[in-house]
This record gives C-alpha cells, sequence and structure tokens, in this order.
C-alpha cells in the first residue's frame, strides 16, 4: 500500500527515494491511519521535499487517501443517475459504446469455449440482482488487482483495463444469464439487469479512470521529453517549442551543477603541510611561509562560432540556448553567428530575454546565403590577436560553403594558436563531405569533429567542455 | 489503537507546551517536531526569512530542556570551522619549549634509526585531545544527556559542507583520523534551516524531514502577536495584522516578515498609539520594510491599505 502510493507520488513527478519509503512505513507505524491531517502532514514532510513537490503532494494524498472510504459512491452516484434517468447509464463515452459492442460479441466465445458455472460463489449476476454493492465493489477492486491496474502507464489503456475488468468480474456469466432470461421470456429481469450492466460498467469505467489518471499524471510529459531530447533539432515542431526550453534549462541546470563544485575548489586553500615543511627547511624548521593547497582550475576561454542560415538555424539556437543557460559555468564565452558574414552577439545575449535576443540576432544575421571564407575572415579579424592555449574555438555549421571557399586557411591559423578547435555538424557523419560539404578542407584543421544534431549530443558536447575545462 | 491517540495528544501537547514559551505553532510544525524527536531524524526548515525558523529550535531547546549549539553557516566555512581543528599554534608552541627536553630524550641515540624510534614513542602525544580545538558540530557529538543542534542557514554554506554534514546526519557520527570515530551517546535533535537562496542537495533532503513554515495567515499572526506583544489592545492588533496582510499581498521586494510585524507592534505600543493613523503608519513604515522602492511603493497606496486594514471585510470584497 505503501509502495502503492508512493509510485502514485512518483507519477505526479515527486521524486521519492526507497529510504524515503522506508521512512514513511515508519510514519505509518508510529502515526497510524486514523488521525488523516496529521497523517498528511506527516508524510508530506518525510515524502515532499520542496514546495512545487508539496502541492504534488497534497493532491495525491486528497486522491489516494479518499479512495477506501468513497468508492461507494461513484457506484451509488452512477445507480441514482440509472434509475432518474435510465438513458444516462447508456451514455458512456463514444469508446465506451465501442466497448460495449466488443462486450456484446465477446461471449459468445466465452461461452462455447467452456461455460463458466453460474454457481461458483456469488456470481456478477446475483450481485446486480440483490443490488449488492458492497460486494460488487469488493469485486471490482479485487478485479482490479487481477487486471494489473497497477501498472497502467498510458491513457489509452483505458479502454483495456475497464474491459479486462469486467471480464474479470464475470461479463461471460452475466451475458449468459441475460440471454438465458430472454429465451425464458423474462424480459423484464433482463432488462432489469441489462440496465445493471451498463451501471455497472459506467462505475467500471470511471474508477479505472480516476486510477489511471492518478498514475499517469506526468508519464506522457516524461515519455514526451525524453523522445524529444533524441529528435533532431531540424525537425522540431513549433509547438514543441515550449517543452524544449523547459528541457533545455532542465539539462543545463544538471549540467551547471555537475561542474560547479570543482569550479569552487581554487577559491581557497588548505593547508598544505607537505609543502609547507619542504618550504620551510631553510628557516630551521619554524614554519614561516605557509603553503595552501590549490587546486588550479583553468577557466576555458570559448569562442563560439554559429551558422544561423536556413538549415542549420534550429540546431544553432539551442546551442547558443543551451550554452547560455548555463550562465556561470562559462564566463569567457564569446559568441559570432553567420551565413555571409559574421557579427558578433556577446551582448546581445548576456542582457535581457534570452529568446529575444536571439530572434534578434537570427534575423540580423540569418538569412543570406553561406559564405564561411568570409566569415572566417570576419572572425579571424575580431578575435585573433585573443587567441591563446586556453582558447577553445567551437564552430557549428554544416560545412556547406555554396561552393565558395571554406576559410580553411584561416581556420588553420586558429587552429595553430588555440588550444582546441572543436567542429560540430549537424549533419550526420555519413553525407559529410557530399556536394558542397567541405568537412574534409575544415576537419584537417579541427581537434575534434562531430555529428550534433540533438539536445541530447549538445549535453554531451558541453560536458565534454567542462569536464575538460575544470 | 493506542499508538495513534498518544500520537495526536503528543501534538497536542506540543502545541500547548510551544505555546506557553512564546512561540505559536501549528498542527504541522507540531507535527514535524513530533517526527524529528520519534524518529531521531534531521528537521530541515525552509520558509521566507523572518517567519521563526531559528526561533523554531530555540524554543525546542527551551522546551526540552537542552542546551543549543548553533552553528551559522556562510560560504566556504569548512569542516576545521564546524567539527573540529588541531591547535597548530599550541603544538609548534609545545614543540619549541619542550625542545630541550627533546634533546634530553635524543640523547645517546647511536643512530638515526634509534632517535626515530625514541621520537616515535611520543607522536601520539600531540595529536591528542589536549591539541583538539573542538567546534559546533563535535561539541554537539559529545553532548551526554541530548543536545538542540542548530545548523542556521545550510543554503549559504557549499555543497562540499553540505556532502560532509551527511555522515553525521544520518549516522550521528564522525570520523576523526587521529582519534578514530566519535559517536553520539544520545543522537542530538538537528535542525537545519534554510532560506533557500540555493537548492538543497537531494541527497542531504532525503536524510531531513522537510518542514516548509509560509509566512502565517491572520489568525495565526494574530496569536502569534498575543503572545509576544501582550501589551497591545484586540482591536489595534487586529488592525496591525490586516495591514501587514495586505501589504504582503503586493509586490514587493521584501515582504515584512513575523519578526517585523512584532517590531511594529512594539513600535505601537511604545508611541502610545490608539488607533492606526495614517501619518503614524507613513512615519513608521520603515521598521515594516527594508527597501526604499518598496516604502515608496507601500506609500502610494496607503489609504487603500488602511482602508482594508479597519475593515477586513470590505477587502475581502
Amino acid at each position: 500500500m505503501i509502495a502503492d502510493f508512493v509510485r502514485i507520488l512518483r507519477a505526479a513527478d515527486i521524486r521519492v527515494s526507497p529510504a524515503e519509503t522506508l521512512d514513511a512505513a515508519e510514519i505509518f507505524d508510529t502515526i497510524g491511519f486514523d488521525d488523516r491531517n496529521i497523517l498528511k502532514h506527516a508524510l508530506g514532510q518525510t515524502l515532499a521535499k520542496t514546495e512545487t513537490e508539496k502541492l504534488a503532494f497534497d493532491e495525491a494524498f486528497e486522491s489516494y487517501f479518499r479512495l477506501p472510504e468513497e468508492t461507494p459512491p461513484p457506484m451509488a452516484a452512477a445507480q441514482e443517475e440509472g434509475e432518474s434517468d435510465d438513458k444516462s447509464a447508456e451514455q458512456n463515452s463514444g469508446e465506451g459504446q465501442a466497448q460495449e459492442a466488443v462486450q456484446e460479441g465477446n461471449p459468445e466465445g466465452g461461452q462455447e469455449g467452456g461455460a463458466p458455472s453460474d454457481s461458483a460463489n456469488q456470481s456478477l449476476s446475483e450481485m446486480l440482482e440483490n443490488n449488492d454493492m458492497a460486494a460488487l465493489q469488493a469485486a471490482m477492486q479485487q478485479a482490479a488487482t487481477e487486471a494489473g491496474l497497477a501498472n497502467a502507464k498510458l491513457f489509452t489503456q483505458q479502454g483495456m483495463f475497464s474491459r479486462r475488468i469486467m471480464e474479470a468480474m464475470g461479463l461471460a456469466e452475466l451475458e449468459a444469464r441475460i440471454r438465458q432470461m430472454n429465451e425464458g421470456g423474462e424480459t423484464q429481469e433482463a432488462d432489469k439487469l441489462r440496465e445493471g450492466r451498463a451501471r455497472l460498467f459506467d462505475a467500471v469505467q470511471d474508477f479505472v479512470e480516476r486510477q489511471i489518471a492518478m498514475r499517469t499524471k506526468n508519464a506522457g510529459r516524461l515519455l514526451r521529453e525524453d523522445a524529444l531530447s533524441r529528435i533532431r533539432l531540424s525537425n522540431l515542431d513549433k509547438s514543441d517549442m515550449k517543452i524544449m526550453r523547459e528541457l533545455i534549462r532542465k539539462l543545463a541546470k544538471r549540467l551547471a551543477s555537475r561542474h560547479s563544485r570543482r569550479r569552487k575548489k581554487a577559491q581557497r586553500g588548505v593547508l598544505d603541510i607537505r609543502r609547507t615543511m619542504r618550504a620551510n627547511v631553510a628557516y630551521d624548521g619554524k614554519l614561516f611561509n605557509l603553503a595552501w593547497r590549490r587546486v588550479k582550475v583553468e577557466r576555458p576561454k570559448l569562442i563560439v562560432l554559429c551558422d544561423v542560415s536556413g538549415s542549420v538555424a534550429a540546431v544553432s539556437r539551442f546551442f547558443l540556448m543551451f550554452l547560455y543557460s548555463l550562465d556561470e559555468g562559462m564566463p569567457k564565452t564569446r559568441s559570432f553567428v553567420f551565413s555571409n558574414r559574421a557579427g558578433e552577439i556577446t551582448d546581445v545575449l548576456q542582457e535581457g530575454d534570452l529568446e529575444e535576443a536571439m530572434e534578434n540576432a537570427l534575423r540580423q544575421y540569418g538569412g543570406g546565403s553561406t559564405d564561411y571564407g568570409m566569415s572566417m575572415m570576419d572572425l579571424a579579424e575580431a578575435t585573433l590577436d585573443s587567441v591563446d592555449k586556453k582558447t577553445t574555438l567551437m564552430v557549428l555549421g554544416d560545412a556547406r560553403s555554396n561552393y565558395g571557399d571554406p576559410g580553411h586557411l584561416v581556420l588553420k591559423e586558429f587552429y595553430e594558436r588555440a588550444g582546441r578547435v572543436i567542429f560540430l555538424n549537424p549533419e550526420p557523419e555519413t553525407v559529410w563531405d557530399t556536394g558542397d560539404s567541405e568537412m574534409k578542407k575544415l576537419g584537417a584543421y579541427c581537434t575534434h569533429k562531430q555529428s550534433c544534431n540533438s539536445v541530447k549530443h549538445v549535453e554531451r558536447v558541453l560536458d565534454d567542455l567542462l569536464r575538460l575545462s575544470s | 489503537m493506542s499508538k495513534q491517540k498518544t500520537a495526536r495528544s503528543a501534538i497536542e501537547a506540543l502545541m500547548a507546551g510551544y505555546e506557553k514559551l512564546g512561540y505559536v505553532s501549528d498542527e504541522q510544525i507540531a507535527t514535524a517536531l513530533y517526527l524529528a524527536q520519534k524518529l531521531e531524524k534531521p528537521l530541515l526548515v525552509e520558509g521566507p526569512p523572518g517567519v521563526g525558523k531559528t526561533e523554531l529550535a530555540k524554543a525546542t531547546a527551551e522546551y526540552l530542556g537542552l542546551n543549543m549549539i548553533r552553528l551559522q553557516c556562510y560560504e566556504g566555512l569548512d569542516e576545521g570551522k564546524a567539527l573540529y581543528e588541531w591547535q597548530y599554534g599550541k603544538q609548534l608552541l609545545y614543540t619549541q619549549v619542550l625542545k630541550e627536553k627533546l634533546g634530553d630524550v635524543m640523547q645517546g641515540a647511536e643512530t638515526l634509526d634509534e632517535s626515530m624510534t625514541r621520537l616515535g614513542g611520543f607522536e601520539d602525544v600531540f595529536f591528542s585531545e589536549q591539541f583538539l580545538q573542538t567546534r559546533p558540530l563535535l561539541e554537539a557529538l559529545r553532548a551526554d544527556d541530548g543536545i538542540v543542534l542548530l545548523i542556521d542557514e545550510i543554503d549559504k554554506s557549499d555543497d562540499e559542507f553540505e556532502a560532509f554534514l551527511l555522515e553525521i546526519l544520518s549516522d550521528y557520527q564522525i570520523s576523526i583520523p587521529e582519534l578514530g570515530t566519535v559517536k553520539a551517546k544520545k543522537p542530538p535533535l538537528v535542525f537545519l534551516t534554510s532560506n533557500n537562496t540555493r537548492e538543497i542537495g537531494d541527497a542531504l533532503k532525503r536524510r531531513c524531514l522537510h518542514l516548509y513554515i509560509p509566512f502565517p495567515d491572520a489568525e495565526r499572526e494574530n496569536t502569534i502577536l498575543q503572545a509576544r506583544v501582550p501589551e497591545l489592545d484586540d482591536g489595534l492588533r487586529a488592525n496591525v495584522v490586516n495591514f501587514v496582510q495586505a501589504v504582503r499581498d503586493m509586490d514587493l521586494k521584501k515582504p515584512p516578515a513575523v519578526s517585523e510585524t512584532i517590531d511594529w507592534a512594539r513600535t505601537v505600543v511604545l508611541l502610545n498609539m490608539n488607533v492606526l493613523e495614517a501619518d503614524f503608519v507613513k512615519n513608521t513604515l520603515n521598521v515594516l520594510l527594508k527597501f526604499k522602492s518598496d516604502i515608496e511603493n507601500v506609500e502610494s497606496d496607503l489609504p487603500r491599505l488602511m482602508r482594508e486594514s479597519q475593515s477586513p471585510e470590505a477587502a475581502a470584497e
């Protein structure tokens, strides 16, 4: 039961560790179930650890711990509805009706395969005839467990699960009984049963819907995010932009936190006893000069040159977005974008809204036909003097220069001066050097070149960069 | 059955006990305190500044009749300052003073090997309790009959320090290489407070109970004022509370905290006010608000706020 609740919490995007689950178990032990309020506070304090998680927790708690006492009402409600308005029971969703059709056809098969015995414990038809709500409820719960409802992942499984539950509750028997009654001329009874069946079906659907909603709240989004992080950026749909931005922010935060600790190390020292001793041998062993232990962290100087012409623009955009989401990760970064000429956008990106800045930059520099030679020249003019061994140059582009000068000679100069030159190409490696792609010429002057066209790639590239730098 | 009953009554007793000490808690806070003691887990308290996070720890120490050790976190805090340190200076001084004595010991040692062996016999002297400077965390672990340990503003410390706390918080023990492992005789009751200036690591959060204290609602703030500034009469207190609550709803850099409400209420008492007058409010806004832009903001909206604070029913409409 605790495990089940924890699973629901996880579905609601609350991160619960096994250790916390154990804590929760201990809390059930000390507090018990009687005092709902205190239980809620207590569980909330152990399981939900941020404000947003608290909100999600409250919601999950309310819906989960209401179930035991309140499951009868939906049945009762369905019944009342059914009685006050016979039609309403039939007003299932389209899916539900289709479902019903399926079930209508189903029992024949079941019947022929091997008729279920009528008298095995209390059958579904008996329960309905007797209007035994409690028994129906219990049967439903049990059937739900048998059908594996706890493992439901997607909304689309709703139909399947309601059907499974109905079957587990003995639908085949019910159908048989109705037919039997019809044949025996007890039409009135048969109608009654049919009505009961419709009501039951409603209740089961409602039950399944609520259960699934509870369990899958975030599964859909997570699946989507996962898929998005792998999709090729150039194929990205406009509607996914929002999720994408969120995703990038998340990934950037992860990278930043992974690398921030190492960066801090250089900011203060610990007494390095050995070095102190050695340094002071000359002073008769009196500790005169203290030596501090230091980890030297070299901040990379990064120059980024991004192609923003048509095809590559999408990738460039995400790359820059990612890079600047890292904020403190890369303080010494200069960014340039180019299509026919290169222009610096460092300042634009650093101030104000990143999105907007990006739009402006793309509008200003994008659109022309790509000219690598000219752009490289522009870049060299602006930065070549400041390039030294600590500098990393990153070029992001498809290396397609429309048969013009690819600028590899300028790149060579960079290559000779800079610590590293990395070429990121959004095209897969198999199409490099086809058509007007000058990857071979340009690639000769790169320390590292790789294909980069999804957020996953971008993350990996930046991760490597940060690791090398610290 | 009785177990649940005891939980409920224990929590109610806690609430009553704290109230007597002038700390007005609610069910949520009391539950957290109860669990922290019962499960022997540290309690991470988060919330905006000035809602009484630190106060909670103090009140707990008073309630349980225990001493409190407070460790204020700041950037750059390391284990040398938080746990223990060898007193290098003292060690050096002792070596100097004992130099002659050392000569005596060494006398007669023919080879280098022999003198090393002789010296080796004394090395433990310099890494003994005598030269150990204990810091708050070690003191808390060594306390004989339990103690309240307050690690204040953990969000100000570095990630390293947070990681270093993990051992202490999960097992209530710590290893000192030269002396061995120190284990708490009685686990201290640990409070960690955070203002959320940075996200606390998951590993640490996982080991703690998490309590979020928001700004109190009008009713609770009223009770708090009643406990803290009993001189204030009922009508005026309601006015003060309503005013502060209304100010909090505005878009401010730093909304007034409970401690500021208390200060302001004291001001009202001190200046012998009988009603909240616009002039008085205007002149004493600096007690409530700590930013110039905030003060200007509130001043421009003062008539509305005054109206609302006089009759909260009208405000609700």
